[in-house]
């Protein structure tokens, strides 16, 4: 082969590595955004150090991204910076087994000519195994303080896309300057739903993905099998490089598991179906209808994500005196059909599986709330801590540096007001990779302190909100009815121009959590728009999720009175 | 290829090991019945023995030690109902965007939990044909069910000693949805043809690709490259090997007999027809080249091909010789296929034996099982309904129904709500006026937009 010098080439890397230099080493910071420093101690806390264990008026040292050390008798340096932590619980950081926090859809490829539906390119089919993650991936995404704002230090992302996205890859949700990547190509994914609601083409439905699944496989196993022939003997032909096929080569040898996404248990059935098959290392995420796959799960030995969303309480409010006796049973299966999904986690744990926690599909700020939850249905606070930390460290192969707080382990962690699954419990401060994130404690406390009185919710409240295409506001005006509260919102409408309104359902108000969804039509098609989030009373912040579209932020106040009647 | 079986052939033996191959098997004592064999004409005031899912004795004054025991006195008992094609318990019913999709199978996406299992049972039904759609001119393996409702496995549903079986379609539905609906092959009853044809022949390469690659790994000195590996290929060399019952959703005799011609040139006889309408027109070419014909009662009607119909169909096949038998093809119709059959009889004017046959082990034989189920006899699988009258009768109403020998169904003792998985968010759970699930054509609405109207909003 022959080098030639290009000047071209040369120049450029001499302006990077200037660029690069400066960036580094340059004395200004006329923002003064860099930290005064990166060694920190938390005095005499209450730390829990993994699930079960816990030192009391302990401090922890931190220093160079690093857990420099945890004890009760620390000397500490000069330069660090004291937290005192008299009345905090400090937490290894969370870890999310599978996040899309920051994960963007690639753009579809343009269809060819002569585009034949039955046949579909793989990159047009939703067969991009070959893709990672961080292609597409946004490390100044909102999402991501939305998720470290709520504990986590550490996700695993996976990619956005069809049948086979693509590979995951694990980052952390550290400070601003690094790229905050801990490792790329961590797992393959795979789904039973295909692009464009799959109808369009090959592979279409779960028969279609299934069949081309094996397909796949096979052929990787073959294509693996001439590439050793190439490599070993002359007098071959040459093999065809197929990037979707190498692409599962990690897979076949074991070095790679795939993560499928599961909707419910059938689909859990399928995933290890296919497993059985092949043999293939496998982590299920999404994992839901616990009850109904608790065998076929610990049969095949896969690593379980399950996710923190729980359906609503149809029958919380439901007037079982008034009804029939058909009204009456059915309503009560519907009680226990919900009492079996937040039984489901401490289920797994009985099973001796262990389990981590995704936020797939979750809301950030239902997280604790629900996680509570599981624990009032059986799960026990040492399987719901282990769920965020070390269960998800060791499913990614993490364990020797994060998942639990010991010196030599990455610089993760969460440090609440109270105990972490307590209801009282906020977090102050979140420490990601070595950086301190600090968080308004105040005002829940204020919210909630008033008398203890629920808050009045009614009224005319203006919104706005911040999505990728703008920002955009309108108002939702609630009513109070009996012990429900009733609702409309307007927004501007996505299929032209003015304003469009919706009623609000599932109006739900706990604590100072206030939740509900309204259905936006765009596009023919129905949307289900979920809002969450903290609420006082004239004051909302929270967010809103569209969807698989992500999660942006939305606050309103309150209009003063003379219009709330 | 060989290799590639054996190793295939591996992973389904572990897989039914992993999966706990056993399926519940009871034992019961029937007394006093008549006794509607099929096949060997009625017993009166019969009992019937049953030993760990098999039937053990038929006769008169038996006696077991520690098994249920069942007092029919007056009560009719006949061989678990069979339906030769039916879409209950399946979650997709068309993988519609190709038109060969000889490699999915229906086995991937069973779904135990769906309550229309129960209501076959409740309608004497034990087993049902559970088939891909009827979009693509070749379409899925399907898979036969044995009604074991109430496991959390679809596993346990297969009946593992079925041979294998696949879709095809002749006609407007591949027609409409890949011709008119997506501009590729077919687009005429001609395509049609000419796909399953071309399918076939390179079906025949393929086999002759792997052959060749397996006789020269045998060889010294050579290094053979393996050839793509392709599922579809795969299945279609295994029908031409015989090995796969053809079932084809079929309705104009023209092309009926167009593809019998087909078969017998590429030597294949394993072929049922399905629907059928026209059949009468070409009885004597089912009779001698295929295993029968699978047909409604008095369905038609419901789209340009159907109108020519009759509901003397079922018995005029059957006098001419055709295995025959009725089918639902309907999550409604499932439920009382007898009537359906009463129908072919007082039409036809058909006798009790042979009406029940078209239930019970005519379609036995369509799908292969005919050995093992489709009658009352001694040794055969314990597959049977109780009916309050004979089953012919408008009123008869079946009383219990067993598989294997256990009771899935009983009119008096079941609880109302036999639902096996209830949804914790939807209070109430949705209930269309218009039957949209169930059908040969389920998933392919979307391609039905842009032309014509669809007459009767009727798919099948």
């Amino acid at each position: 082969m022959n080098i030639r010098f290009k000047p071209k080439v040369f120049s450029s890397l001499i302006f990077m590595a200037l660029f690069v230099s400066l960036h580094t080493f340059g004395q200004s910071d006329p923002k003064g955004e860099r930290r005064v420093t990166g060694t920190y101690a938390i005095v005499n806390a209450t730390v829990t150090t993994s699930p079960g264990k816990t030192i009391n008026g302990a401090t922890i040292l931190i220093k160079n991204g690093l857990v420099e050390s945890i004890g009760n008798n620390l000397s500490l340096p000069p330069e660090a910076q004291i937290i005192p932590g008299d009345s905090l619980f400090v937490y290894p950081g969370f870890i999310d087994g599978a996040s899309g926090a920051g994960v963007s859809k690639p753009a579809d490829p343009e269809r060819p000519a002569d585009f034949d539906s039955s046949n579909p390119p793989d990159e047009i089919a939703g067969i991009t195994p070959w893709r990672s993650v961080l292609d597409n991936y946004d490390p100044k995404s909102s999402q991501i303080s939305d998720w470290r704002k709520v504990g986590f230090t550490i996700a695993q992302i996976i990619p956005e896309g069809g049948m086979l996205p693509g590979k995951s890859a694990i980052v952390t949700f550290g400070g601003k300057t690094s790229s905050n990547i801990l490792a790329n190509n961590t797992a393959m994914g795979a789904r039973f739903r295909n692009v464009g609601g799959g109808r369009g083409m090959y592979p279409g439905t779960q028969l279609g993905i299934m069949a081309k699944f094996r397909d796949l496989y096979k052929n990787a196993e073959l294509s693996a099998k001439h590439n050793r022939l190439f490599a070993s003997t002359s007098g071959v032909a040459r093999p065809e490089m197929n990037k979707t096929l190498e692409a599962f080569f990690p897979v076949l040898d074991k070095n790679m598991p795939i993560l499928f996404e599961v909707s419910n248990d059938l689909e859990i059935k399928r995933a290890t179906a296919l497993q059985r098959e092949f043999g293939f290392n496998l982590i299920l995420t999404g994992v839901t209808e616990i009850d109904y796959a608790l065998d076929d799960m610990k049969a095949s030995n896969a690593k379980v994500l399950i996710g923190f969303r729980l359906p609503n309480d149809k029958t919380a409010n439901a007037d079982l005196e008034g009804k029939t006796e058909e009204m009456q049973s059915r309503t009560l299966k519907i009680r226990e059909a919900y009492k079996s999904i937040l039984e489901g986690p401490s289920k797994l744990e009985a099973a001796g599986i262990p389990f981590g926690f995704t936020s797939m599909g979750g809301r950030s700020s239902e997280m604790l709330k629900n996680i509570r939850l599981m624990i009032e249905n059986g799960l026990s606070e040492d399987g719901a801590l282990a769920a965020l930390t070390i269960n998800n460290a060791n499913i990614m192969g993490i364990q020797k540096f994060a998942g639990t707080l010991e010196k030599g382990k990455l610089a993760n962690m969460v440090i609440s007001t109270a105990p972490i699954f307590s209801e009282e419990a906020q977090i102050q401060h979140v420490i990601a990779d070595g950086y301190l994130f600090d968080y308004d404690v105040s005002k829940k406390s204020k919210a909630n302190g008033e008398n203890g009185k629920t808050i009045d919710i009614a009224g005319v409240w203006e919104y706005t909100s911040d999505t990728p295409a703008g920002s955009s506001d309108g108002t939702m005006e609630i009513k109070k009815e009996g012990d429900s509260y009733k609702g409309t919102i307007t927004y501007d409408n996505p299929a032209g121009s003015g304003k469009a309104s919706s009623e609000m359902n599932n109006i739900t108000l706990s604590g100072n959590n206030l939740s509900f969804t309204f259905n936006v039509s765009a596009g023919g098609m129905a949307l289900e728009v979920t809002v969450a989030g903290d609420v006082s009373e004239d004051d909302f912040r929270g967010n809103m999720s569209l969807s698989d579209f992500g999660s942006f932020p939305l606050n309103a106040n309150k209009k003063p009175n003379q219009s709330n009647q | 290829m060989k290799n590639l079986k054996i190793i295939i052939s591996g992973f389904l033996v572990l897989g039914t090991m992993l999966a706990n191959a056993q399926t519940p098997k009871g034992s019961v004592l029937i007394k006093n019945a008549t006794v509607l064999t099929v096949t060997q004409g009625d017993l009166e005031a019969t009992d019937v023995l049953v030993e760990n899912g098999i039937i053990k004795k038929i006769g008169k004054n038996l006696n077991a030690n520690n098994i249920e025991v069942i007092d029919a006195s007056g009560k009719y008992l006949m061989p678990g109902i069979i339906d030769a094609h039916s879409h209950v318990a399946l979650d997709a019913v068309n993988e519609a965007t190709a038109p060969i999709t000889a490699e999915v199978r229906m086995a991937d996406v069973v779904n135990p939990y769906d309550i229309g299992l129960y209501r076959a049972l409740a309608g004497g039904v034990t087993i049902s044909h559970a088939m891909h759609g009827s979009a693509n001119a070749i379409g899925g393996q399907n898979i036969t069910l044995k009604h074991r409702y109430g496991t959390f496995s679809p596993e346990d549903l297969y009946m593992k000693e079925a041979p294998r079986t696949i879709k095809f379609a002749l006609g407007e539905n591949p027609t409409r949805v890949h011709g008119r609906g997506n501009g590729i092959q077919p687009r005429t009853r001609m395509g049609v043809d000419a796909v399953i044809r071309n399918g076939f022949n390179e079906a025949l390469q393929y086999k002759k690709a792997w052959s060749n690659y397996e006789n020269a790994l045998n060889q010294r000195g050579s290094n053979p490259v393996p050839p793509k590996y392709d599922s579809r290929l795969e299945t279609l060399v295994d029908i031409l090997d015989g090995n796969i019952i053809i079932h084809c959703h079929s309705y104009r005799a023209d092309e009926i007999y167009a593809l019998i011609n087909t078969c017998r040139e590429f030597g294949i006889s394993n072929i049922v027809f399905s629907h059928v309408n026209e059949g009468f027109k070409v009885a004597p070419e089912l009779a001698e080249y295929t295993m029968g014909a699978s047909v409604f009662a008095d369905w038609w009607a419901y789209k340009f091909e159907v109108y020519y119909s009759t509901a003397y169909n079922a018995a005029i096949l059957m006098e001419n010789g055709v295995i025959t038998s009725i089918n639902s093809d309907s999550g409604e119709l499932i439920r009382h296929l007898y009537h359906e059959a009463g129908k072919a009889q007082r039409y036809g004017e058909l006798d009790d034996q042979q009406t029940l046959a078209l239930i019970t082990i005519n379609p036995a034989k369509q799908l292969g099982i005919a050995d093992k189920v489709g009658s009352i006899e001694e040794g055969k699988q314990a597959d049977l309904v109780i009916f309050n009258e004979h089953p012919l009768s408008v009123y008869a109403i079946p009383q219990m129904t067993f598989v294997d020998g256990v009771k899935y169904f009983d009119i008096n003792d079941d609880p109302d709500d036999m639902r096996l998985k209830v949804s914790a968010s939807e209070a109430l759970e949705p209930i269309y006026l218009k039957e949209h699930e169930h059908r040969c054509m389920h998933g392919v609405d979307f391609f039905f937009t842009n032309f014509g109207r669809n007459l009767f909003n009727h798919t099948h």
